[in-house]
C-alpha cells in the first residue's frame, strides 16, 4: 500500500485538470467532484498510515521513487515521496481536513460565478501541499512550498473584481517571496556545504561533523526565514490578516490548517540542523514567543470576525514555533494537527455565519447568533473552548503540554509569557463568541439570519468532534499515541524537573483559560459591563491594537515608501537621464560621424575612378617600398 | 634579332596612360568606355611582352582571360549605356550623378 502513496497526491492533481478544464460545464458537480478527488486522497492516506503502522516502529520510513528530474554532474534530484511518521500524520491532516472543507465550501460557494475554478484551486492548493510534505528532495518541496503561494495568491484574489483582495492577494504573494528567498538560499547552500539535497542524506546525524556548527547555523536560520514568511511569523506576519479578503473555506484550508502549517513541518523535518546550531533553535523560540504575544494582543482589537481568527492564526503558529524551538517537535505536531482541527472549525463557523446573515463579518453587528444558527454556535462554541485550552479538549493538551515543557525544562520566562499568550487566548476568542452568538442582535441581519445547509454543517460537526476529542491523542507526552508515533523521527519530549509541579500547571492553567472566559463573558454577554462605552474610553488603545500595533505603517514607512522613492530615482532620473543619455549620445555621435562621411559618396564616376587609381598607386608604392 | 622588351614596356604605358586620362577627364561614358578598353590593352601588351622574354606561357593565357572578360563586360556595359540613353537622353556621366548623398 505504502508504494500507491503517489495517488495522495496524483488524485487532487487530476482533480484539478479535469475541473479546470469542464469545471465551467459540471456546474454543482465541480465541487462534488473536486470533494471527491480528496476525500479519495484521505482515504489511500489513511491506508498508507495503516500500513505504516502495521511496519515495525524503526522500519516505517520509506521511499518510494517515482522519477529522475535533473541529473547534471553531482547535482541530482529524483522526484522521490518519503513516507514516514512525520509525512504520514501530515498528509492525514491535509487530506481529512482539506475534504472536509471542499465539501463545506460546496455550499458556502454556491451560486458563485466561478464554481469550478474554485474548486480547481482548492485541489491544486492540496496536491501542491501534499507534494510538500511527501517530499524527499529539498528541492521537489520547495516546488510544493511555491506551488501552494501560488495557490494561495490565487484564492485570496479568487475574487479579484475586488480592489481589496486583489491587493491583498498580491501583498501576501510578495511578502512570503521574502521568505521564500532565504529559503531558496539555505537550500543551495544545503548542497554546496552538504554535497546533496535529499533528505535522507542530510538529515542523518552523522552529517554533524562535516561542517563546522556555524554554517549548520546559517542553513538553518535562512531555512527559517522561509518559515517566517509562510508561517505569517513575525516580522512576516503582516499578511495574513490582510488575507482574509479570500472566500472564507481558503482562509480555513490554507490559511489555518495547512499552507501556514508548513513552515511549522520544515522546521521540525530539519530540526537536525537547528539542534547542531543551538542558536537557531533559540531564534525559532524568539520569534515564536514575541508571535505568539504579539499576535493574541493584536487579535483583541480587532472588529472583523475573521481578522480576529487570522491573528489567533498567526499567534497559535507562534506556539507550534516555540515548541519546536524548545525540542518538543511531536508537541508541535500534535498542536498543528489539533489547531487544523479547531482553527478550521472556527474560521468555517465564521463562514456559516456570514453566510446567515449576508456577508457580515463586523462584530459589532452581529449578537444573538445562537438562536438563529443553534448548530454553529454549538460547534463554534466547542472550537473556542478547544482553543482557549479548556481541560479534555485538544486545544488543552497541546498548548498546555508546550507550557509544561517551557517549565520542566527551566524556561521560567518563557512559561510566564506563554501563559500569558494562553489568557489572551481565552479573552479573545471568548470574545468573538460572546459577541457573536450571546447577547441580543446588534444589527437586521442578525436579526433574520438563517442557518447553513447541512452540505456545510456535515463538515463543522465533524471537525468539532476532532477539536474536542483529538486529545485522545496526546493524553501524556511521553506514552501518548501520537508522541510515541512520532519519537523514531522526531525524538522524545524533553522532560526536566524544574518548575512547579504538573498538578499546580494544570490548575494555573485552568484558571486562566476560564479566567479569561469568565472575563470576556461578563464583559460581553452579561449585560452588566456596558462594552461600548468602555471601548470608547479605550479608544486609542483599541485603534493601536486594531491596526496590529501599526506595523503595516511602519513597513509603509520604512520599506515601502523608501523603496519607492528609490523606484522614481532609478526610473525618471538615472534610466531616463543617465542611461538614455548615454545611448542617444552614441546615436548622435554616429548620426554626426555619417553626416561627414555620406559626403564622400558624390555619385560623380570620375571621384570613384580617381579613387580608384589613387588606391592602386597607393598598393603600388606600398609593394615597391615593402620590396 | 628580338625586339628589346623596353620598347614594348613603352608602348604599354603609353597605352595605359592614355587609357586612365580618358576615363578621368572624358564625360562620355561611350569614350570613357573606350578608354577603359586601352588601359586593359595596355595591360594585356605588358603581359605578353613578359610572357615571351620569361618563355613562360602564363601571360598569354592570362591575357586570353583578360580580353574574354573584356568582351562580356562591353556586352554588359554598353546595354546599359543604351538603356540609360534611352531613359535619360544622355550618355553624360556627369549628368547621371543620383546615387549621391
Amino acid at each position: 500500500m505504502t508504494e500507491a502513496v503517489w495517488l495522495v497526491p496524483a488524485l487532487p492533481l487530476l482533480g484539478f485538470v479535469v475541473n479546470l478544464f469542464a469545471g465551467r460545464r459540471l456546474g454543482r458537480a465541480a465541487g462534488w467532484l473536486g470533494t471527491l478527488a480528496v476525500g479519495a486522497a484521505a482515504a489511500i492516506a489513511v491506508a498508507v498510515g495503516l500500513d505504516v503502522l502495521a511496519q515495525p516502529a524503526e522500519e516505517r520510513t520509506t521511499v518510494v521513487h517515482l522519477f529522475d528530474w535533473i541529473r547534471a554532474g553531482a547535482f541530482t534530484v529524483n522526484v522521490d515521496l518519503r513516507v514516514d511518521q512525520l509525512s504520514v500524520l501530515m498528509i492525514l491532516v491535509v487530506t481529512v481536513v482539506g475534504a472536509l472543507i471542499h465539501l463545506y465550501a460546496i455550499g458556502y460557494m454556491e451560486g458563485d460565478p466561478r464554481f469550478g475554478r474554485f474548486f480547481a484551486y482548492l485541489n491544486l492548493f492540496v496536491f501542491f501541499m501534499l507534494l510538500l510534505v511527501l517530499a524527499e528532495n529539498l528541492l521537489v518541496l520547495y516546488v510544493g512550498w511555491e506551488g501552494v503561494g501560488l495557490c494561495s495568491y490565487l484564492l485570496i484574489g479568487f475574487w479579484f473584481e475586488r480592489t481589496a483582495a486583489a491587493n491583498a492577494a498580491k501583498k501576501a504573494f510578495v511578502t512570503t517571496r521574502i521568505g521564500d528567498t532565504f529559503m531558496l538560499v539555505g537550500i543551495a547552500l544545503v548542497f554546496l556545504r552538504l554535497g546533496s539535497l535529499d533528505l535522507s542524506t542530510v538529515l542523518d546525524p552523522a552529517i554533524e561533523g562535516v561542517q563546522p556548527s556555524g554554517v549548520f547555523t546559517v542553513i538553518a536560520l535562512l531555512l527559517f526565514g522561509g518559515a517566517i514568511g509562510k508561517s505569517a511569523q513575525v516580522p512576516l506576519h503582516v499578511w495574513l490578516p490582510d488575507a482574509m479578503e479570500g472566500p472564507t473555506p481558503v482562509s480555513a484550508l490554507i490559511h489555518a490548517a495547512t499552507m501556514v502549517t508548513a513552515g511549522v513541518y520544515l522546521v521540525v523535518r530539519t530540526h537536525l540542523f537547528f539542534e547542531i546550531s543551538g542558536v537557531a533553535l533559540i531564534v525559532v523560540l524568539v520569534v515564536g514567543l514575541v508571535t505568539a504575544l504579539y499576535a493574541a494582543l493584536s487579535a483583541l482589537g480587532q472588529d472583523d470576525i475573521k481578522r480576529v481568527l487570522a491573528y489567533s492564526t498567526v499567534s497559535q503558529l507562534g506556539f507550534m514555533f516555540m515548541a519546536a524551538g524548545m525540542r518538543a517537535y511531536s508537541v508541535a505536531m500534535f498542536m498543528l494537527a489539533a489547531h487544523a482541527c479547531y482553527k478550521a472549525l472556527l474560521f468555517l463557523s465564521a463562514g456559516s455565519v456570514m453566510h446567515g446573515t449576508h456577508d457580515e463579518t463586523d462584530l459589532k453587528r452581529m449578537g444573538g447568533l445562537r438562536r438563529r444558527m443553534p448548530w454553529t454556535a454549538g460547534v463554534a462554541v466547542l472550537g473556542a473552548l478547544s482553543l482557549a485550552g479548556v481541560f479534555g479538549l485538544a486545544g488543552y493538551f497541546a498548548k498546555d503540554e508546550i507550557l509544561v515543557v517551557a517549565s520542566e525544562t527551566g524556561r521560567t520566562a518563557v512559561w510566564l509569557l506563554g501563559t500569558l499568550g494562553a489568557l489572551l487566548s481565552a479573552l479573545y476568542i471568548g470574545r468573538l463568541v460572546f459577541l457573536t452568538f450571546l447577547g441580543d442582535a446588534r444589527s437586521a441581519e442578525a436579526e433574520h439570519a438563517h442557518e447553513s445547509p447541512t452540505v456545510m454543517l456535515v463538515p463543522l460537526v465533524v471537525l468539532a468532534v476532532g477539536a474536542v476529542g483529538l486529545g485522545v491523542l496526546m493524553l501524556d507526552p511521553d506514552t501518548g499515541l501520537v508522541p510515541t508515533f512520532l519519537e523514531p523521527v522526531l525524538g522524545a519530549v524533553p522532560h526536566g524537573s524544574a518548575g512547579v509541579g504538573s498538578a499546580a500547571l494544570i490548575v494555573i492553567s485552568q484558571v486562566v483559560a476560564l479566567g479569561g472566559l469568565g472575563v470576556t463573558w461578563l464583559a460581553y454577554a452579561s449585560g452588566r459591563v456596558d462594552w461600548l462605552a468602555l471601548r470608547l474610553r479605550a479608544a486609542p488603545l483599541q485603534r493601536f491594537l486594531s491596526q496590529g500595533m501599526h506595523v503595516d505603517d511602519v513597513y509603509a514607512s520604512v520599506v515601502v515608501a523608501p523603496a519607492k522613492a528609490g523606484s522614481a530615482f532609478l526610473a525618471y532620473v538615472v534610466d531616463a537621464r543617465l542611461v538614455d543619455g548615454i545611448v542617444n549620445a552614441v546615436g548622435r555621435l554616429v548620426q554626426g560621424l555619417a553626416g561627414v562621411g555620406r559626403r564622400v559618396q558624390t555619385g560623380l564616376v570620375r571621384t570613384y575612378a580617381l579613387a580608384f587609381l589613387v588606391g592602386a598607386l597607393a598598393l603600388l608604392v606600398y609593394v615597391g617600398v615593402r620590396a | 634579332m628580338t625586339t628589346p622588351i623596353a620598347y614594348f614596356l613603352v608602348v604599354s604605358a603609353a597605352l595605359f596612360t592614355i587609357g586612365t586620362v580618358g576615363v578621368m577627364v572624358r564625360r562620355n561614358a561611350l569614350v570613357i568606355f573606350m578608354s577603359v578598353e586601352l588601359q586593359l590593352n595596355g595591360v594585356n601588351l605588358a603581359l605578353v611582352a613578359f610572357s615571351r622574354l620569361h618563355g613562360n606561357l602564363t601571360g598569354q593565357v592570362l591575357t586570353f582571360f583578360s580580353m574574354v572578360v573584356a568582351a562580356a563586360e562591353v556586352v554588359v556595359g554598353l546595354a546599359i549605356i543604351v538603356y540609360v540613353f534611352r531613359r535619360r537622353r544622355t550618355a553624360n556621366v556627369d549628368d547621371l550623378a543620383v546615387l549621391r548623398w
